[in-house]
């Protein structure tokens, strides 16, 4: 309390300066007055700062001090100032950019008072640790429950679905919620309201949505959008609400539309129960996430969700025994599956921050360079001010505030700077995605205003503290009677300045190669041996339930497309299948040999397709063995199930025995037909999945009779190779001419299809990123460089002027002052080998195609850095052979 | 500081005055600059244990007076029992060598 009345007291007195100042002036005045002996009271001056220093506001003073003064001396010197901003603006730019990045992801709250948002999953206990979702009816009784401990209990399935958008649908996020669900978040809708409870109820078909903040914005962010209809798999919905701006629900990607759960059957056309009236106790298909009351400890929490799992465990014994509920933070990431934890998302954070971090550093290093040069200009000035009682704290605190100053300029520049950089980044993010989705807002908050400060104390420590000490503590007697530039030896600066290059040429190159591997990365993903032929190859993605097709009539379609397209002149064949490699969704199985008594054991996980007639020879892969479907397995309702298996998977199941013939087994089926053996009737060749994984990945292919997926890929082979873009247009107009309803996905050629997949565009950024980071810090590298040996040479005016008077040839000046620089170069190089090579170790999981060791990129890289260094030095070496004797030897 | 506050026990008064005071009191033994009152004056107004104010003198002029706190007091307090405290055990120590 004390401390507090003392804070308030020297506040009052800040506000207050003036007139206390003036008090204490006058009473000391009229005390001194009423002495016999004036001399008796003492220094008046120094008394008075005694006294004021008692208020400890002495600091801002100085403070205030340094900073005019800090400005004016960098008003004075442009050049230094705007070198010094521009190197700081891009090293603190990339930082704020990429941590901005991090923010949005990973770090700002998506929601209010993000503490009390919990997310809860149903557990098994034996065997422990998978989780599953929590069917209608069991989130109902839990709710019910819990109501002492939940304020908000809410609960959202999200699928995917297809949202009309003019001409034909495409693919985007829907998320069918409770009424509650918007109230969970303490954020209120941008526009309209939330739903009601009546249209949550199971079998209610209210068709209303809420769309996104996004959405909205590419419907023209109309304020009369309410009531307007949106089509949603064909089926018309009002909306009545749009939600906030970067709300994306729990986790990141959010979904385009929210739907009541009621109208849940009216949307939902994919997931385990697609097609059966929505709502079973054992359709575990919700995810729930409640509101805290405020003060409920997690114990209480977590012992009530416990009683209500043991309820309803002995209540419904065949869909919940062995099932626990569980608590935890709410998944933030949803390609990154786990309940979120602090840990994971704190080293994303970190690893990612290590980048640019590099490039700061190297920044930072060329500011030291910059400084230290200033420093020999300035000796006689600190030598001066020291002579005059100014401290060394003084003098560095006086250094560090220029220093600071420079920093937060190069902050702001570097914050505008960023913003750019992101957006374009997201920019590039949305085309590529397989889905429509709602990102987060990676807009300016306190804390990337924070960072932006942070990052700017930060550096002023890294390349200020240094000089400012090496600045101030010298034997300042000499350096009053010194000249300026006038030394004896070759001066301490420059041999620091070599070491300061040596660090920012190898920093440079470690970013450079690590930036060329992504590249190389990136160039081989691109031009992958897929497993099969890419010319000539064109798909096209439907899906008949966007148009609210069932399964006989999607059938029907399905089929009628691929006669249709088999007829178009110039389609040398046509296929149909589920998935296609390199998309981003796939079915998979765990397949076991049948009948075997440890078939959980000998499972092998196998990416699943469903294929029509002539799938292997429409792709070009020759049969291994067996036999292609007959039309009766490719007809539903067949007797046999049968498969296609490639050889990855029958290597899997039987090593060097050969799969022809035998049996397997599905051991993760549902449904109708679980458990009846499926006879393997041909084996194809691998293919390859995705680009992450560089060895094939098992595949097995069961028959279209047998099994029925909505989202087909037609699979078409051209005559004409050469013009396989040409026939994408009449492609889809075929197809629109065949049924106008089902949305085309997409139209593409194969190797468009790879080029800009997700898989492709994850190295390209990388290799962006990277490349993007290096080129920088090769640029902070070549001012480094041209700065020293402009110092460099400048300080030995007079030696090359004596030079050249007896008799020194201009180009051996030249030569030398290249020399010097290649050597250093040539040093940093090889650090920065080492640094490269260790980084290509830790870089190797993420790279594609590419050694650790790359040898293209560990020559390029370094001959990049020479040749750009060289070039640095050249300018000043120049410079020296134009040095004319006569100047020379006067000019100091 | 102990002293100037012992002395605003007595009385509101102004700078010059407690220096007379402290002169007084102290039998002419303590003879320091008078400035330097001021300094620990303005101590005294941080911590919050005494007051200050312009106010009109017997003989016309305009002093500032200073009057103690009650936290001052507190502090007073405390600050004597610790020191009586301290020269007791000095003075125990001396006597027994």
């Amino acid at each position: 309390m004390a401390l507090i009345g003392e804070w308030i007291r020297r506040l009052g007195y800040l506000l207050r300066r003036r007139a206390h100042e003036d008090d204490l002036r006058r009473e000391m005045e009229a005390h001194r007055a009423l002495l016999e002996d004036s001399r008796a009271f003492g220094n008046t001056l120094r008394l008075r700062d005694e006294a004021r220093d008692a208020w400890g506001w002495t600091w801002l003073d100085d403070f205030a001090q340094d900073t005019r003064f800090a400005l004016r001396t960098l008003r004075r010197s442009p050049g230094f100032t705007l070198t010094a901003v521009v190197t700081l603006a891009l090293g603190i730019g990339v930082n704020i950019g990429m941590f901005s990045l991090v923010n949005g992801l990973l770090l700002r709250p998506l929601y209010e008072r993000p503490d009390e948002v919990v997310g809860v999953y149903s557990r098994s206990t034996s065997p422990p640790g998978e989780f599953r979702g929590v069917s209608y009816q069991n989130y109902v009784d839990l709710r019910e429950g819990t109501t002492d401990i939940f304020a908000t209990l809410a609960a959202s399935s999200t699928v995917f679905a297809g949202l009309d958008v003019g001409e034909g649908a495409k693919r985007t996020l829907a998320s069918g919620v409770t009424a509650n669900y918007f109230q969970v978040f303490g954020l209120p809708l941008a526009l309209g309201r939330p739903f009601t409870a009546e249209e949550e109820w199971l079998g209610a078909d209210i068709r209303v949505a809420i769309i996104s903040y996004p959405l909205w914005e590419q419907r023209g962010a109309d304020p009369g959008m309410l009531g307007r209809l949106v089509r949603i798999n064909g089926e018309q919905f009002a909306v009545v609400g749009v939600a906030r701006e970067g709300f994306t629900g729990t986790g990141i990607p959010g979904p385009e539309v929210w739907l009541p759960l009621g109208a849940h059957d009216s949307f939902r056309t994919t997931g385990v129960s697609a097609g059966r009236p929505f709502g079973g106790r054992d359709e575990h298909e919700l995810t729930v996430v409640g509101r805290l009351r405020a003060g409920t400890s997690s114990e209480t929490v977590a012992a009530a969700l416990a009683t209500v799992g043991r309820r309803l465990e002995q209540a419904f014994p065949a869909v919940n025994a062995g099932y626990t509920l569980e608590m935890s933070a709410p998944w933030r990431l949803m390609f990154i599956p786990g309940p979120g934890s602090g840990a994971v998302t704190a080293s994303i954070a970190l690893l990612l921050m290590i980048m640019p971090a590099i490039v700061l550093l190297v920044a930072c290093l060329n500011l030291v360079d910059l400084l230290l040069a200033r420093e020999q200009v300035r000796r006689q000035e600190m030598a001066i001010r020291s002579s005059l009682g100014g401290g060394r704290g003084r003098l560095i605190r006086q250094l560090l505030t220029e220093g600071l100053l420079l920093a937060l300029a190069g902050g702001a520049v570097g914050l505008f700077l960023s913003r750019w950089a992101t957006t374009a980044l997201l920019a590039s993010v949305r085309p590529v995605l397989p889905v429509a989705v709602s990102l987060p807002d990676l807009g300016l908050d306190w804390r990337v205003l924070a960072g932006t400060v942070g990052f700017s104390l930060a550096a002023t420590l890294v390349f200020g503290a240094w000089p400012a000490w090496a600045a101030t503590g010298r034997a300042v007697v000499t350096d009053l009677k010194r000249h300026v530039g006038e030394d004896g030896h070759r001066p301490r600066g420059v041999r620091i300045g070599n070491a300061l290059v040596i660090g920012q040429v190898a920093l440079s190159l470690l970013l450079l190669s690590s930036g060329g591997l992504f590249l190389m990365s990136a160039i081989s993903a691109a031009t992958a041996d897929p497993g099969f032929r890419l010319d000539g190859g064109l798909l096209v993605e439907v899906d008949p339930s966007l148009a609210g097709y069932d399964e006989a009539r999607g059938r029907q379609s399905q089929l009628a497309l691929v006669d249709r397209l088999r007829t178009v002149p110039g389609v040398e064949a046509v296929t149909i299948g589920s998935g296609f490699p390199f998309t981003s969704f796939g079915d998979s199985r765990s397949v076991a040999p049948a009948g075997a008594a440890d078939a959980q054991s000998r499972s092998v996980g196998a990416v699943f397709s469903v294929i029509g007639r002539d799938y292997a020879r429409v792709l070009g892969l020759p049969m291994l063995g067996g036999r292609d479907f007959s039309d009766a397995e490719l007809a539903s309702g067949s007797l046999e199930r049968v498969a296609i298996v490639d050889d990855a998977l029958a290597e899997g199941l039987w090593p060097g025995e050969g799969a022809l013939g035998r049996l397997i087994q599905f051991t993760d089926e549902e449904g109708p037909g679980v458990g009846q053996p499926i006879r393997v009737v041909g084996i194809v060749p691998a293919v390859k999945h995705s680009l992450g994984n560089p060895r094939p990945f098992p595949h097995v292919y069961v028959p279209l009779g047998q099994h029925y997926e909505s989202a087909m890929t037609l699979q078409l082979r051209v005559v004409d190779q050469e013009a396989e873009r040409a026939m994408l247009a009449t492609v889809a107009r075929v197809i629109r001419s065949v049924d106008e309803r089902v949305p085309v996905l997409r139209v593409e050629t194969w190797r468009d299809h790879l080029d800009a997949g997700l898989d492709v565009w994850l190295y390209r950024a990388g290799a962006r990123v990277f490349s993007a980071f290096g080129g920088i810090a090769l640029l902070l590298a070549v001012i480094g460089v041209y700065g020293v040996k402009s110092y460099v040479v400048s300080r030995r005016t007079r030696e090359f002027g004596i030079r050249i008077a007896t008799g020194a040839h201009p180009r051996a000046l030249l030569w030398q002052v290249l020399r010097e620089g290649g050597r250093i170069t040539a040093v940093g190089i090889g650090i920065g080998l080492l640094l490269a090579l260790g980084a290509g170790q830790l870089l190797q999981g993420f790279l594609y195609g590419v050694d650790r060791v790359e040898p293209v990129v560990l020559v390029t890289a370094p001959l990049v850095l020479l040749a750009s260094s060289l070039l640095a030095s050249y300018l000043p070496a120049r410079r020296a052979t134009k040095v004319d004797p006569t100047v020379a030897l006067r000019s100091e | 500081m102990m002293l100037v506050l012992r002395v605003l026990t007595r009385q509101p008064m102004h700078g010059y005055a407690i220096a007379q005071h402290i002169h007084q009191l102290s039998a002419e033994e303590l003879r320091v600059e008078e400035g330097s009152l001021y300094p620990a004056l303005q101590k005294l107004l941080v911590k919050g244990w005494v007051k200050a104010a312009w106010r009109q003198s017997e003989s016309g002029r305009q002093v500032r007076e200073y009057r103690i706190t009650s936290s001052g007091r507190r502090q007073l307090e405390a600050e004597m029992t610790e020191y009586r405290r301290t020269a007791r055990a000095v003075g125990l120590l001396l006597d027994e060598a």
